[in-house]
């Protein structure tokens, strides 16, 4: 008897351990969508890529005689850089080293320019089939592409300095909703061709009701790419985890039956996964469990469209910079009140919260 | 008693484990960060100090602070924001008295461990020990209420010493331009008065952003900031706004006239017309008056 109680509390301490780990530290790494992609760099040739290479103390072209070119993609120097070795270099030029440097234009006219290497970035990945995917560099609009019907989409920006960039993509799905932002942050470099992969861009989400009698049911639905499993989330005191399919069109719908919920506010929001592939969860949609069903109008301004133009981006902080740290108006108090944190004053938090419904 | 001392063990060891666990739980917060190459500095020397965010791995959108530093051993040569990862500045970092202010917001989001918000180029003018501080932090998350986060800071320390040898920063010449962008005129009942003003704003990787220039058709270009009210409300010219960093590189947007003049509002034809159709009609005159009648 001793002898299996004293096993028992040898044990005991171990499954609590076991316990503590499970519930007090947070389960995986917070992420904004970042752990779903893949990034390679290209990188740029050897006598264009801010190195030095060859360790000579000398970089890239025409500084290092090793290089030929922008293109050559070997710094080392071989021998000592001399009138006809056969490379254009080391100060050379047609008027000097004919032999290496060819001879000189007889005429005017131009032509003749050294083409760098591009220094870019490409995208590829998942948003939803036939939709509009727009790409930000820090912030802006840079390009948009649309997604074939499978959902796959790839475009690239060139014409990049060296630096670090923060990237965010979004979709537009067939009901001209928007996805939240996948945003990341890439160090790009020089002549280097930087590809990004395995984007997945959260689903969109909406209900068709505003207020659910408790009991009936209320819709939720979306679009995501064809044939994916989603997975929703509904938010009480306990969190509900339900599961779909997405059609060939990448459209879902589940009917969430309330009777499960406590009256008030509740939230949902959606991922999907495919392939061995799964996005993080898109955006949040609150509705009331009540005593009546109210059925969703047309969607409300956005938050942060301070101009009203149905998107979130430079002009409307604009707007909000104009009134920062001001009396405001009557009219711009609002304003205020209706798309911002309605305090009656323009500061941090609501440029916080217009950078979480930037659209660019 | 070997069994109950075992017991005894194990309970021990439950106990530190259980102390170690719920005092010690993890608090993720935010940290903005000072770091200089240079701790130990000569009189009349210049060194570099970076402000640099660790989200600790939370996605935060906006962030605010003041960087204070002793004025009587310090004076403030110059701000580099290039390359920072705030995209917009409500408040671009600018020295006031002892003190840098600065305010901005990443838009989408930012996770990292050393995300550079701008550095400071000091000079140091006489001996004495100093401090240089982030003063009034403020990191919020970009979960679309603005909810703030813990954030940590830390004192920089620094030494000015006669003894120590001077010396100046490395330069490092930026021969890249701005970013590209595209300027756009709106106008908003809240702003100006409804009148059409300009938004504009780009990035630089390197030296960072010096100024903008507007230019509206034939006036004189202006050093401008967003938003500008346009001082030609027809919107019936050019615009060319010009984006010069630190090192003198620019990159320059033409916006052509929005509502373009219809040929007839042009003077230049007008005049050219006048031109055109006066001497033909003088000629025409003297012709009739003089060969007309015979």
């Amino acid at each position: 008897m001793n002898d299996k109680l004293l096993t028992a509390y040898k044990i005991f301490p171990i499954f609590f351990v076991f316990l503590i780990i499970f519930f007090v530290f947070p389960k995986g790494v917070y992420s904004a969508g970042t752990s779903n992609f893949q990034l390679e760099i290209i990188p740029g040739y050897q006598c264009y890529d801010g190195q030095d290479n060859d360790n000579d103390g000398l970089v890239d072209y025409p500084d290092d005689p090793g290089c030929s070119g922008y293109t050559d993609n070997d710094e080392t120097d071989a021998v000592a850089p001399y009138c006809g070795d056969g490379s254009c270099n080391n100060g050379e030029n047609c008027s000097t080293c004919s032999a290496d440097c060819g001879q000189c234009p007889s005429g005017g006219g131009g032509g003749g320019g050294v083409s760098l290497p591009a220094t870019s970035v490409t995208f590829s990945g998942r948003a939803y089939p036939l939709s509009k995917v727009t790409v930000l560099k820090d912030g802006q609009k840079a390009v948009t592409t649309i997604a074939g019907p499978g959902a796959k989409f790839n475009t690239s920006i060139t014409g990049l300095s060296a630096g670090n960039y923060i990237f965010s993509l979004y979709g537009e799905d067939n009901q001209d909703q928007r996805s939240t932002l996948f945003t990341f942050s890439v160090y790009i470099t020089i002549g280097a061709t930087t590809n990004i992969t395995g984007i997945f861009i959260a689903p969109t989400i909406n209900v068709d009701k505003k207020e659910v009698k408790r009991g009936d049911n209320i819709a939720i639905f979306g679009q995501s790419a064809p044939n994916s499993e989603i997975i929703i989330s509904v938010n009480s005191d306990k969190e509900f985890f339900e599961k779909t399919q997405s059609d060939q069109n990448g459209v879902y719908l589940y009917n969430f039956d309330s009777s499960v919920l406590k009256k008030g506010n509740h939230y949902t929001k959606s991922k999907a996964a495919v392939d061995g592939k799964i996005t993080s969860f898109g955006k949040t949609i609150g509705f009331l469990v009540g005593a009546k069903n109210i059925i969703k109008a047309v969607e409300e301004s956005l938050k942060g469209d301070l101009s009203g133009d149905g998107r979130v981006n430079l002009i409307d902080f604009s707007i909000a910079a104009y009134w920062y740290k001001q009396t405001l108006s009557a009219k711009f108090a609002s304003k205020e009140a209706q798309q911002l944190n309605s305090d009656g004053k323009i500061d941090l938090i609501d440029f916080s919260i217009m950078a979480f419904y930037w659209t660019g | 008693m070997i069994q109950i001392q075992q017991l005894k063990n194990c309970l021990a060891a439950l106990l530190i484990i259980f102390a170690v666990f719920f005092t010690t739980a993890p608090v993720f917060a935010a940290e903005i960060s000072l770091d200089s190459q240079n701790r130990e500095i000569g009189i009349g020397s210049q060194f570099e100090v970076t402000v640099s965010l660790n989200t600790e791995n939370e996605d935060i959108n906006a962030l605010e602070g003041k960087l204070f530093f002793s004025g009587n051993l310090l004076a403030l040569k110059e701000i580099k924001d290039g390359g920072s990862i705030i995209n917009f500045w409500m408040e671009e970092p600018k020295q006031t008295e002892k003190e840098i202010v600065f305010s901005g917001i990443v838009p989408g989001g930012y996770i990292g461990g050393s995300g550079r918000i701008f550095s400071a180029v000091f000079y140091a003018k006489k001996e004495g020990k100093g401090f240089i501080e982030i003063r009034n932090p403020k990191v919020l998350l970009n979960d679309g209420q603005g909810t703030e986060t813990k954030t940590k800071t830390s004192i920089l320390k620094i030494a000015i010493s006669a003894k120590t040898p001077s010396v100046l920063p490395p330069e490092k010449k930026d021969i890249e331009p701005p970013e590209d962008f595209l300027p756009e005129i709106t106008r908003d009942p809240s702003v100006f008065g409804n009148k059409w003003f300009l938004v504009f704003s780009t990035q630089d990787k390197e030296s960072g952003i010096n100024y903008y220039k507007v230019c509206e058709g034939k006036r004189k270009c202006v050093t401008a900031e967003s938003p500008y009210l346009l001082k030609n409300q027809n919107l019936d010219e050019e615009i060319i706004v010009k984006a010069v960093d630190k090192s003198g590189n620019n990159k320059i947007v033409v916006l052509p006239p929005q509502k373009p003049k219809i040929w007839y509002e042009n003077y230049l034809y007008l005049v050219i017309l006048i031109a055109g159709v006066m001497p033909v009609y003088i000629i025409r005159k003297l012709w009739k008056k003089y060969f007309g009648k015979n």
